[in-house]
């Protein structure tokens, strides 16, 4: 239903099976150097080292990286806390770089952030992403974020982002919900995965 | 570890308190000297660790810069320290070359770029990076002995005052506020009110010029001894020309900025000539380019799209990277100026966008008001000319500075005449109302973005003051209310606002539901509950509004009792109003678009993948959590929704075609609108959508037994919030 995949360059594209892929959760120092390369090759804003430190070191549980074949070709960092009235988690940062985009690594990364947010008694999670990331849009959609607002001149080059929700079933109000079976399949979506996938952390500087 | 909470590492250092520290140190905290803690702390630190407290938080993470990275030190030198240096060092000649064919030439150059700066600026970047960063306008004074420059660069400063003082007067900018940050820039040049009789004077030394360089290329005598613009007399009436239009249009885009600006909308008329004089200077300034072009060749730039010039020719005497070191709401990346082309689109918008607010009439009736503002948005006007209509809209808390609101309301409400000295208007929940429709008024007039979030938390004040008023009439004037005499004007006015009032809270809704068709908003598998809201709160606007027109009639019918013929009143009585049927064919578009959206789901039609993490009730109360929390309307829950949906068919669609009835309704109430344009038009791009839909469903029901692989997706090619049905085989 969401936007038919877009041209995304089929060269370079690396072949590899979905299996080969190895998901680790943030071990520590020796993973903030990849983390912070990848972002910064992908992103456009430069964070100081201490916006990453911020993030791992808090929530070292929320952050994952994706390797194959001993490179890092993905990660995710997030945050959780409380906001208003409400308990909920945060998605700062979400990479996979080119050639492993398009099949399910981002879902994956940010699939398992999702699930310990949840798991961490989070109500909602959100994010800003671009309004033209249509990849971004596409996966969030499917994970069933909704576009919440729009936020007018939201990055520093005047484009606008949508802020993307994903509400979190109350166990109480709806005890009957098929909630969170299986997670660990999210993988089944792999095909669907569009390129560009990422968010950013909001730019204001 | 590489971060050490500051308490921690303290506990490892003897510190010292100082004695009579002179500043308070606020509530559980002492002063302490950190000196000896630093020390210590710049003996272990390793590149990238910090000391922090306690509440270092991600705003602190974020504000920390590395120093020398290009990106995010903003003190790092590019060319010059200061503006001073850049001066010195000739970034900023005055003139700007004593070769007068060459000064004038880049003067002009200098105008086109500021012009593209301006545009830039007006699109939502900081005005030290797009017009200031010229560094002419830096320093006023440097400028006086070049008279056209000097000219120039006052109106631009006086421009950028009054538009300032516009955009923060409307104060519609609560997310455009880097627009009018201007901390530190010389916006008040010595003289600068003055603009316009220096200009006056350029220009008319310029025009004389050109009549002179006319005559001469005629061989006529010439009538008085004048200097010419440049030394090339080829070039003379082309600069001249150049010239001519572009200081002209300053002129009449300052007058359009200052009579706009008159109370009630007095000077709507004379801004309406100083605009169609704008727009056709503009017109002259961009024929100028190709002479301009024409000299220029070779020296400059390929023939992009991207050129901020008309000549093609980099400007002389700017650095944004001057102001990056100087002052501080400048964010150290470089920003992508409008070319030249595109700023002069810019500004024609913009002048059509402020021609329409000048020829509009001040409509005393708040219904034409709300059409006329939104209407206006559908052209997506910026900043500056949204700025201007809510002021124009709203000042000193009275419509166009000359209506109260309360005689808005009554107006509004179909109150009847004696209420307009009524003692009610004192009443402290009217004026409370009173401010509602002001801020409802001045939220329409902000980007779309921020207005659909303020009109969702609106809902709730007007839920809420429905409440009060109900409260206070029934407190108020109780005793009156229950005496059997129903003429009385208390129950009358009681009766009318709150209809009212709730007629406009299901306004409010509907446009909140729209706009987020605009804005994008809205998966398409979010389609079917969002038809479906569309379709509980339109029923209820047709239902107010139809109440509120009935009571009006009642009260019409009164007064004019015994002239009218009684058997025309019947008739009269039991038409449905055409204002009414208008949202009635909307109401039918909805439902069947929801049904066609359930049935195609139901029937597998359309492919649903479940979600891992939540359902589809979790997605309709996110979107209409506002909705819901204000109760609006009453009684409205997902499982209304799900129950209304669960059991469509297409089959059933087939039998009972709602989009039949949209379509005949339109084409009935059609003849009531013959005046109104944008209803009409409105009108039949309802029509369209019905008619396509009502096509695709029989389509869908024919073949779709058939062919498993039918794919049904939905677009907006006929109406921007009304999706059309596209049927294709796979």
């Amino acid at each position: 239903m969401e936007g038919k995949k877009e041209g995304e360059g089929e060269t370079g594209k690396s072949e590899f099976g979905a299996s080969e892929i190895e998901y680790v959760s943030y071990g520590g120092e020796h993973h903030l150097p990849l983390i912070m390369s990848l972002v910064d090759q992908e992103l456009s804003e430069p964070y100081s080292i201490f916006t990453y430190r911020y993030f791992v070191y808090l929530w070292p549980q929320l952050s994952f990286l994706a390797f194959h074949e001993g490179k890092c070709v993905g990660t995710v960092v997030c945050k959780m806390g409380q906001h208003r009235n409400t308990f909920r988690g945060y998605i700062a940062m979400l990479v996979v770089i080119k050639p492993y985009r398009g099949r399910g690594v981002a879902t994956e990364l940010v699939s398992r952030s999702i699930k310990v947010m949840m798991e961490s008694g989070c109500e909602e999670v959100t994010l800003e992403a671009e309004v033209t990331n249509k990849g971004a849009l596409a996966l969030y959609g499917r994970l069933g974020f909704i576009r919440a607002k729009r936020l007018f001149h939201y990055y520093l080059n005047g484009v606008d982002a949508f802020r993307l929700k994903l509400l979190f079933p109350c166990p109480e109000l709806y005890p009957s919900l098929p909630m969170m079976a299986k997670t660990e399949d999210s993988h089944c979506h792999d095909d669907h995965i569009q390129p560009e996938e990422r968010s950013e952390l909001h730019q204001h500087l | 570890m590489a971060e050490k909470g500051a308490e921690e590492a303290a506990a490892a250092v003897d510190v010292a308190v100082p004695e009579g520290a002179s500043i308070a140190s606020g509530d559980n905290t002492v002063w302490t000297d950190v000196s000896l803690l630093l020390e210590a702390a710049c003996e272990d630190l390793r590149d990238g660790e910090l000391i922090h407290g306690d509440n270092f938080n991600l705003f602190a993470a974020m504000s920390a810069l590395e120093i020398m990275d290009p990106k995010m030190d903003s003190g790092m030198v590019c060319k010059y320290y200061s503006v001073d240096e850049a001066i010195e060092n000739g970034a900023a000649p005055v003139p700007i070359s004593f070769y007068k064919t060459v000064d004038v030439q880049c003067t002009i150059d200098i105008m086109d770029y500021l012009l593209a700066c301006e545009a830039t600026w007006h699109k939502g970047h900081s005005l030290a990076q797009t017009v200031f960063s010229c560094i002419y306008l830096l320093r006023p004074d440097r400028t006086s002995s070049h008279a056209l420059l000097h000219s120039y660069c006052r109106v631009i400063r006086a421009t950028c005052k009054a538009v300032i003082s516009v955009v923060s007067d409307a104060r519609t900018h609560e997310e455009e506020d880097l627009f009018t940050m201007a901390y530190g820039l010389p916006l008040d040049g010595d003289g600068d009110e003055k603009c316009l009789s220096l200009l006056n004077a350029v220009e008319e030394t310029i025009s004389r010029q050109l009549r002179a360089c006319k005559a001469h290329s005629s061989k006529r005598r010439v009538l008085e001894d004048i200097e010419p613009l440049q030394e090339n007399v080829d070039l003379e009436e082309g600069y001249c020309k150049a010239l001519l239009c572009r200081l002209r249009f300053r002129k009449h885009f300052y007058h359009v900025l200052t009579s706009m600006r008159r109370p009630q909308g007095r000077g709507l008329e004379l801004a309406r000539k100083h605009i169609a004089t704008c727009i056709s200077e503009l017109e002259c300034i961009r024929k100028s380019a190709e002479f301009l072009r024409s000299i220029a060749c070779g020296a400059c730039d390929d023939d992009t799209e991207d050129r901020t010039t008309a000549s093609g020719c980099q400007p002389i005497g700017f650095d944004a990277s001057l102001n990056c070191r100087l002052s501080a709401p400048t964010p150290p990346r470089t920003i992508k100026i409008l070319s030249w082309k595109m700023a002069i689109d810019y500004f024609v918008k913009l002048l059509h966008d402020l021609d329409i607010i000048c020829s509009y009439t001040l409509d005393p009736l708040l219904e034409g008001v709300l059409h006329f503002v939104v209407q206006f948005q559908k052209s997506q006007p910026d900043l500056v000319a949204r700025a201007h209509l809510q002021l124009l809209l709203v000042q000193d808390g009275k419509l166009y500075g000359r209506d109260s609101m309360f005689a808005v309301i009554t107006r509004a409400a179909a109150l009847p005449e004696v209420t307009k000295n009524h003692d009610i208007q004192n009443n402290e929940y009217i004026g409370q109302l009173g401010q509602l429709v002001i801020n409802k008024l001045k939220v329409l007039c902000t980007n779309s973005a921020w207005q659909r979030r303020k009109l969702g938390k609106m809902l709730q004040d007007w839920r809420v003051i429905y409440v009060q008023l109900e409260l206070a009439f029934r407190k108020d004037f109780g005793d009156v209310l229950s005496s059997p005499d129903d003429e009385n004007v208390c129950m009358k006015i009681f009766q009318h606002i709150l209809l009212w009032v709730e007629e406009q809270t299901y306004w409010i809704a509907s446009r909140f539901l729209i706009l987020g068709f605009e804005l994008e908003l809205y998966s398409p598998s979010e389609y079917c509950m969002v038809y479906w809201y569309m379709y509980v709160v339109l029923i209820k606007l047709a239902e107010k509004t139809h109440l509120k027109m009935a009571a009006r009639n009642d009260t019409n019918k009164r007064k004019g009792k015994k002239k009218r013929d009684s058997l025309k009143d019947v008739a009269r009585e039991y038409r449905i109003p055409p204002a009414v049927l208008f949202v009635q064919c909307q109401i039918c578009l909805v439902e069947g678009l929801t049904m066609m959206l359930a049935a195609l789901r139901n029937e597998n039609m359309i492919l649903q993948s479940p979600n891992p993490f939540n359902t589809e009730q979790e997605r309709f109360f996110q979107h209409f959590e506002l909705l819901q929390k204000a109760c609006v309307p009453d009684h409205i829950s997902y499982p209304a929704f799900d129950e209304s949906t669960t059991y469509a068919r297409i089959s059933t669609l087939v039998m009972y075609n709602y989009f039949k009835d949209a379509q005949r309704i339109a084409k009935e109430v059609k003849s009531s609108f013959t005046n109104d344009p944008d209803k009409l038009a409105e009108l039949r791009r309802i029509e369209q959508v019905a008619e396509h839909n009502s096509i695709a469903l029989n389509v869908i029901c024919q073949v779709g037994a058939l062919d498993p692989k039918l794919k049904v997706s939905f677009e907006f090619s006929h109406h921007p919030y009304f999706a059309t049905a596209v049927v294709k085989r796979s």
